[in-house]
Formats: structure tokens, sequence, C-alpha cells
């Protein structure tokens, strides 16, 4: 029974450490890979939510009608989270690139011009 | 003719457009570039207004690839349900992208940054959310937009203030985003469904236990921090002081209310069954977040002397109304809030536009760096004044429309004093436009105080200083704000509003319309009520802004006006919140969460 809520608890905890990380950092590279253990946690919970004890793959090219399987939706869900998120990781680590090529600093400490 | 077939193409053809552009950018040349991507930008505006017009009695639903529901079956395919207020929305999308466009045919000379490509997706991703049935669907153009926003704000990497901007604006929307997805699971987990009409029907009227709370918590959030609603509000000040200015006015102008639009989207298809029993309680603390949002914006706006920044906290304080509209949870004050976006986009979109001309012209945007410089300007003054007064809903602006009609709804509730939000919300933001156009175009008074952030730079936006304004900038600036006169010429706009919105309120009738294809009832036709409340409310409101904007240019002159001194300093503990680390604002963002989440503990007591 506990185990039901296993995956769900190390999503909630990999979601806050994960905050946790981005709150505290103090480098931008660090910052965005904080980010990226933020998304991990969304994958946690979209594999527990669509797992189904038992279950085989969703491909009905050579099991029998009626077979357990899992969710095939999440798994979609999921590779469009990916690819999302990876456009924006890249596009977050090329600023960062960038800022160090301009400001000389990947600290956000040390980055701050816009403020007040 | 059927609309259907036109109904994917404000999509599509903005997308394939882009993709062209972006590949052959080098070799067609800037202009070529301009001219495809104002075309496609005249022809999404001409598209999404053929669609408001086949959808303003009737909503219609379009299922991609024809995987409409069988009788009695479930929602698997992706549908867009198009309503009057999305494709209203769709329409201020089409327009201000438009504009910016315009705008920007005398900026960027030197560079080839994508500009046109990433406008074109972003109109595109946007015109997706406004008309998407589909909560997954709803995410992905949530993050295209996101992307695409981030990209336009960061377009100037040769200063690190734009890489800020843009980094504090991508890291917290992207927790934001998070958030979504994993409300959008939960959501799943329960319903099975990621169709709205499809989950909000399994969700029935049962009363919302911890996990729908749960999901309904991080998907508002999730969306709020698109809308910049306090204490999830910091990336956006940050992202509009560096922006370019035609990307200030999409940023401003709708993808703000958009977020708003999502949550109450979400709200009234899905969760306003389950959530019924709880409605008192969720109406107090959407408007309790509205009035903070509206008072801290407003006071932060005042408190400003870099010309963007300040009409960035504008539209904070003015997120905060339009979440009033949506957060007093009646159909009425939602008309409202449609009118309020669609008149607010045009104007703050107006005034934008003017910023930009000002940095054209100056190549400044302090406003103390700027005294008295503008006094050649005097038609882009002509625009900023009636812009100011437009933000304080005077007599014939539509902001008075919608703010009538949330008033009156508000009169209804224990919350009676949301009209004095209102005044006060507009006393601050349209004084404070006001003082700074005194200060630029007519050199008043003394110099403003100098301050953090009015010394920020951003880098030009054009290359040399320019003796005159082209005609491609100023147009646009002043189309945009006339537009937001115009809007309250329609007649009976407000009746129209009320019906959309009883549309869009209607959860079964959603439902039926979306999974049983049937039509929606007529909705009842309200009588318009007086607006004499209003244009007095909003002719003090004016009253006041324009003295306090005389007070506080001319304080040396009257001792007695000395109080507009420490109202224009701001108060230095809110403005050392912001901070402008990306980490504080996370953690402001996930301390709000906490809150909002304990308070929706209360519902389950």
């Amino acid at each position: 029974m506990m185990l039901n809520y296993l995956a769900y608890a190390v999503a909630a905890w990999v979601f806050l450490w994960g905050l946790y990380g981005i709150v505290t950092s103090k480098n931008l590279v660090h910052q965005v890979v904080c980010l990226a253990i933020v998304q991990t946690s969304t994958y946690v919970l979209l594999l527990a939510i669509g797992y189904k004890a038992g279950g085989t793959a969703p491909i009905f090219a050579d099991i029998p009608v009626g077979t357990v399987v899992v969710d095939p939706l999440v798994q979609a869900l999921m590779l469009t989270d990916v690819v999302v998120e990876g456009t924006v990781m890249a596009l977050l680590l090329s600023m960062v690139v960038k800022a160090n090529e301009v400001a000389g600093t990947v600290d956000p400490e040390e980055l701050r011009i816009l403020m007040g | 003719m059927s609309i259907t077939a036109y109904i994917p193409l404000p999509i599509a053809i903005p997308l394939i457009v882009a993709a062209f552009l972006a590949f052959t950018g080098k070799w067609v040349g800037r202009r070529a570039c301009d001219t495809l991507a104002i075309a496609t930008a005249l022809g999404n505006l001409c598209l999404t207004i053929v669609i408001l017009h086949g959808v303003w009695s009737q909503p219609y639903v379009y299922w991609f690839g024809n995987w409409w529901p069988r009788p009695g079956g479930i929602a698997l395919g992706i549908c867009f349900s198009i309503d009057a207020i999305g494709a209203s929305l769709a329409v201020l999308t089409a327009t201000l992208t438009l504009a910016g466009l315009v705008f920007s045919w005398r900026i960027f000379e030197e560079t080839e940054n994508h500009f046109q490509p990433l406008m074109l997706i972003f109109m595109a991703a946007m015109c997706g959310f406004s008309y998407t049935g589909d909560l997954f669907n709803l995410f992905v153009f949530f993050e295209l937009m996101s992307v695409s926003g981030f990209a336009l704000c960061g377009l100037k990497t040769q200063t690190p203030g734009p890489l800020q901007g843009a980094y504090n604006f991508a890291i917290v929307n992207t927790v934001g985003a998070f958030m979504v997805v994993i409300g959008v699971g939960l959501l799943y987990a329960r319903t099975g469904a990621l169709n709205f009409a499809q989950a909000g029907r399994s969700l029935g009227r049962t009363p919302a236990d911890s996990l729908v709370l749960l999901a309904f918590l991080l998907i508002a959030v999730g969306y709020l921090t698109k809308a910049a609603i306090v204490p999830f509000h910091f990336w956006l000040a940050d992202a509009h002081a560096v922006a370019p200015s035609p990307v200030c006015v999409l940023f401003s102008g709708v993808m703000v209310e958009l977020g708003i639009y999502a949550v109450a989207r979400v709200y009234w298809t899905i969760f306003a069954g389950s959530l019924a029993p709880n409605a008192g309680e969720l109406r107090e603390i959407l408007l309790i977040m509205a009035a903070l949002c509206a008072v801290v914006g407003a006071l932060m706006c005042f408190a400003e002397h870099h010309l963007k920044r300040l009409l960035a906290f504008s539209t904070i304080s003015h997120a905060g109304l339009m979440l009033a509209g949506v957060g007093l949870l009646t159909s009425k004050a939602l008309g409202g809030f449609v009118l309020y976006v669609l008149s607010h986009g045009a104007i703050k979109g107006g005034l934008f536009l003017c910023a930009g001309i000002v940095i054209h012209r100056l190549q400044k945007i302090g406003e103390d760096h700027l005294h008295g410089r503008g006094h050649e300007m005097r038609l882009t003054a002509a625009v900023f004044i009636l812009g100011a007064f437009g933000l304080a809903g005077i007599l014939p602006f539509g902001t008075l429309l919608g703010e009538s009609m949330i008033s009156d709804a508000a009169k209804d509730f224990p919350q009676s004093w949301l009209p004095y939000v209102f005044v006060f919300a507009e006393i601050l933001t349209a004084g404070a436009v006001l003082r700074a156009c005194f200060r630029i175009f007519f050199g008043w008074g003394d110099p403003a105080p100098t301050d953090e952030s009015s010394r920020i730079e951003e880098g030009p936006e054009t290359t040399a200083q320019h003796s005159t304004t082209p005609m491609t900038m100023f147009l646009p600036a002043a189309a945009l704000v006339l537009l937001g006169i115009a809007i309250c010429a329609v007649p009976q706009l407000r009746t129209t509003a009320d019906s959309a919105a009883q549309v869009f309120v209607d959860q079964p009738g959603y439902a039926g319309m979306v999974l049983d294809n049937a039509s929606v009832a007529a909705p009842a036709k309200s009588p318009e009520e007086s607006l004499a409340g209003s244009i007095v409310r909003s002719s003090i409101a004016g009253l006041l802004a324009l003295a306090l904007a005389l007070g506080s240019v001319f304080r040396k002159r009257f001792p007695k006006l000395n109080f507009t001194r420490s109202l224009e300093t701001g108060s230095r503990a809110l403005r050392t919140l912001h901070s402008g680390h990306p980490g504080d604002y996370v953690a402001w963002q996930s301390l709000g969460t906490a809150a909002i989440g304990g308070l929706f503990a209360w519902f389950l007591r």
C-alpha cells in the first residue's frame, strides 16, 4: 500500500529539492541544472500516473486485445515535455554563455543590473 | 460558408512563414522579411476577425483530424473550442503584433536577429492559446509563447541587461510551467481526460478533495505567474525594462492577460462544478490577491523613473484589476474583464510604442535624463497624455466599460470595496504616466530624482540620434490609443460582452457543445446599467491623477505637496524586494504558492 505512494513522494521530493537549488544557487549554470531537476520530477510523476501493475507496453501488434497495458498517453505527454523543456534549457544555457561573454560573470548576485 | 477551413490557419500560416523567414532571412534581405511578416500579421488579423464573426452567436468546436467524440463516447482527439471571448483575444493578439511589426520597420537596422520569425511564432502561440479546448494543448501553446517570449526579450545580447531580464523571465516562468504540468498530470490521473469538457464532466459536481484542489492550485499558480500577479510578478518588470518596445506591446498588451484568461477558462470548464461549494472562499482569496496586486503595482509604478519599468508596473497593477474581473466568479464581471483586457491592451500597447519613440529620438529612457528633452515631440506627447487618461479609464475610453461592469458585479458581494481599489490604482498609474510626460515632453518643474532603475541602459534600438519620428512609428502608437477609444463607440458592447461571458461560464453547456455536438442555449440579454457611477468615479480618478502628477512635478513651489516626494521615492522595503535575483523571485513564487495552498486547505475543513 505504501509503495503505491512512493513514486508520488519521490516526485514531490525531487521538485522541492530542485526549487531549493534554484533559490540558493550562486552559479547560473548550476541554477539551470536545478531547473532541469525540477523538470525530472514531472517525469517521475507522469510515469507514476501511467503505470499499471503487471502492465506491458501498449503496442497491440503482437498482444491480444484485453491485455493489461500501461497508459500510452502519459509517455506522449512526457515526450512533449522533454522536447519543450529541452528547448528552454538550451535557450537558458545560451543566455548564460552570452552573460559570461558580456558581463564576465555567471553569479546571479553579480549580474544584478535590473532592480528596484 | 463555414469557418471550418479557416480555423487552423491563424496558427499554421505564421508558423510556416516564420520557418521560411528563419531559414531564408539572410538572403531575402531585411525589407522583404519585414514586408512578409507584416503581410502575415495582417492576414492573421483578417482571419481572426472572420473567425470571431463566425463564432459570434454560436461557439464552434473544431476537431483536428476529425477525431470528434462518437455519441456517448469520450473525447480522444484534440479540439479547438472557440467562443467569442477566445476569438476576440486572438483578434487583439493579431492587432498588437501588426502594430509591433510596423513599428519595428525602422529599428534593429543592423542586426540579423530573427526578430520577425520570433514575433510570428509568438503570435501563432497566443492565437492557439486562446482557441484551444485541451489542457495539454494549452500547456504546449503556453510554452511556445514562453520560449519565443524569452528569446524576444533577450534579443539585444550585446549588453548584460537584456540577458538578465530574459533569464529571470525564463527561470520564473519555467518553474510556473512545471507547476502546470504537474497540475495537469494530477487532473489526468483523476479524470483520465485532457479535454476541458471531458475533464469537467468527469469531475462533475462532486465536492473537490485534496487532489483536485492541488491540481487547481498548481495550474492556477502556473498561469498566474504568466499573468504577473503579486507575488509571482517579479520577472515582469525586469523583462519589460529591457525588451524591445514592440515586444513589450505584446507582453503587456496580451500575454499577461492570457495568463488570467487561462485561469478563467480552466476554472469554468473544469473546476467550477466541483469547487462550487467553496466559491465564496475562492472569491475571497482571488479578490485579496487582485487587490494586493493592484496596490503593490500602483505604488511601485509611481516610484519608478525608468519609463518602460514604470509602464511595466502599471501593467502589474492593471493585471490585478483584471484578476478582480475573473475573481468575482460571475459572468458579468467576466464580461467586464474581457472589455478591460481589449481596451487596456490597445492603450498600453500605444504607450509602450510611445516609449519606443522616445528611445528612438533621445536614446535614453530614464525620466531624470530626459527632463525637457522631448519638447519637440508634440504629437507623441499628445498620444502619451491620451494613453495616461485611458489608464485612468475616463469617459471615452473602453477601460471605463470594463471597470463599470466589474464594479457593478462587485456590489452583490461582501467585497464591495473593489471600486476603491480601481480608483486607487487608476490614480497612481495614470498619475505616474502623466508625471513622466510633464517632465519629459514639457520640461516642467524639477528633474526627477535619480534611482537605481533609471540608470539601466539597455542599448539603443536604433543607431544614430534621430531628429524626426518616422510615420511607421507614430501611426501604430496613435492608432492603438485611438482603438482604446473606438471600443467605447461600439453599440451595446456591454450587453454583448455579458452574453459572451454567460456562454463562457456555462459549464454543462460547454460540455454539451464539445462532447455531444449540442448547440449552446442563447444567453439572457441583460439591460445595460447606467454608467453614471463609473463616470463619476473615473473622472475623480482622472482629476486626482492630474493633480498628483502636477503636485509631484511642482512640489518645490508648494511645500504642502511634499508627500508626493515620499510617494515618488517609494517604499524602500518594497523596492528592495525587487532584487533582480532569480533565486529570490522563485522563493517568492514558492512562498506564494504555499500560502494560497494553505488557504485552499481551509476549503477542506
